[in-house]
């Protein structure tokens, strides 16, 4: 099976069967639900220490408003983090590289914290759009400025997180490929390429958790300006 | 056989996730064993045992009986062998992006494997100790709570018997007491009656000693006459 550069992009298929919803739910099925039990197991225990570390570290900036969305943003994190680590297994699709699904995440929670600001607080919301202190001159150029930067957040945050895991896959499979083509020819140059590979993959694996951290991280910032 | 794998395995799958619940109900309708869902079964303290990370090691032991211990080795190596001759698995650049990221992944493990597993141990560790702590708490103060009941009980007994023995020695001495004092007023009616006794006596012979002869002659003659007298004046009034 001969594969082009960008095979792992398209949405996989089984003999006409679209498997796209079970590449989104797999990260549900690697989850451990807390159950009925104290839950004394290793697995059990590091994902609830992260999941106890995240939510501290990103709700305690925050006042009790924002607190409601505890629940979606950490599991939006579990989520964007299980897709971006999965994907770099070999034949993996990660979801995360279709803009549309990144768009999806992000347009619509975005607008949920311009709504909730806009409804709740109208005047500070809409003060954000003019900084302190500027001179008069510049305040009719500086609040198209600062709009055009609101609109342009939930774009920066959906392609942020495309842009990032599909370079980062493409370059993995351009390497390996030079690489695999180098080897019969130049081992010595293939060895080197294998090397850069495995740096490669070692920052391919700290990108992808890094990327969907500052994804999460970037909506809660928004919620905290807003809520 | 794969549907074989999957029934005996939905019991240690039970732990993980949504299928878990599924696969209960799932195995419970095959009827195996009176399996319900309280009180739960414990769960395993450790996984299932592995071998080189990945390949449980009830293969092992499946394939030992037939073909010893090199025998799934040589099913691995024949199934690679296989699959990269006849072109099943291709070699391709995925390959080498597999085993870097396989190299990634071992490397982490055998890295970070032993320390994350101690934390994952210490914080679990922990907390079995917090609970130990309330339970040997809990145990303690009712243990002692018992023993000072039975301490109470002791008490309550001893001074019970105090005061039985008080009383019994109390009511002892007013009898005493009592006996005595009867003793002393029966004395002293005894002395009464001997001396009533005696001056009657006394009297008696003092009076009959006072009597001369003469006149008890006086006194028999006056009695003969008025005797007589007396007869006359019967006769008289039984004449009449």
């Amino acid at each position: 099976m001969t594969l082009s550069l960008f095979d792992q992009f398209m949405s996989p298929t089984l003999l006409g069967i679209p498997l796209l919803a079970l590449a989104l739910t797999l990260p549900w099925v690697l989850m451990f639900k807390p159950g009925p039990r104290w839950a004394v197991n290793r697995l059990s225990t590091l994902q609830a220490l992260f999941i106890k570390w995240f939510t501290k570290e990103i709700f305690q900036p925050m006042s009790l408003g924002g607190h409601k969305w505890a629940v979606l943003l950490t599991a939006l994190v579990l989520f964007l983090i299980t897709l971006n680590m999965l994907g770099l297994l070999p034949y993996t699709f990660t979801p995360t590289t279709q803009l549309s699904m990144n768009m999806a995440f992000a347009v619509p929670l975005w607008l949920a914290t311009v709504i909730i600001g806009m409804r709740n607080q109208p005047n500070h919301s809409l003060a954000h759009l003019l900084p302190e202190g500027t001179p008069n001159l510049l305040i009719p150029i500086l609040i198209m400025i600062e709009t055009i930067s609101l609109f342009i957040r939930p774009v920066a945050l959906g392609v942020r997180l495309t842009a990032n895991l599909t370079a980062g896959h493409l370059l993995i499979q351009l390497i390996a490929t030079a690489a695999y083509v180098l080897f019969p020819i130049m081992p010595t140059v293939a060895l080197l390429t294998s090397i850069l590979l495995f740096l490669l993959t070692l920052l391919e694996v700290a990108v992808a958790m890094i990327q969907a951290y500052v994804f999460v991280l970037l909506l809660s910032l928004y919620l905290q300006e807003n809520v | 056989m794969l549907s074989r794998l999957i029934v005996i395995s939905a019991n240690s799958l039970k732990g993980c996730g949504p299928l878990g619940a599924g696969l209960v109900h799932a195995s419970r309708s095959l009827h195996t064993s009176p399996q319900s869902l309280a009180p739960l079964p414990p769960l395993p303290e450790t996984g299932g045992k592995v071998r080189h990370g990945i390949f449980p090691e009830e293969l092992f032991q499946l394939l030992y009986p037939k073909t010893g211990v090199t025998g799934p080795y040589m099913l691995g190596t024949g199934l690679l062998v296989y699959m990269l001759s006849k072109e099943i698995y291709v070699i391709n650049h995925e390959t080498f992006a597999a085993a870097s990221i396989g190299a990634v992944i071992i490397y982490g493990v055998k890295k970070f494997g032993p320390s994350v597993a101690s934390l994952a141990d210490k914080i679990n560790e922990e907390k079995m100790a917090k609970a130990q702590e309330v339970k040997d708490l809990a145990i303690s103060s009712l243990t002692e709570a018992i023993e000072d009941e039975k301490k109470e009980q002791c008490r309550n007994n001893v001074a019970m018997l105090l005061e039985t023995n008080y009383r019994e020695r109390l009511h002892m001495v007013t009898n005493e007491v009592k006996r005595r004092l009867d003793y002393q007023i029966a004395l002293q009616n005894l002395h009464h009656r001997l001396e009533q006794e005696h001056m009657v006596n006394w009297v008696e012979k003092s009076v009959i000693g006072s009597i001369t002869p003469q006149q008890e002659k006086e006194s028999i003659a006056k009695c003969i006459t008025d005797l007589k007298a007396l007869a006359k004046a019967t006769q008289a009034r039984a004449a009449v």
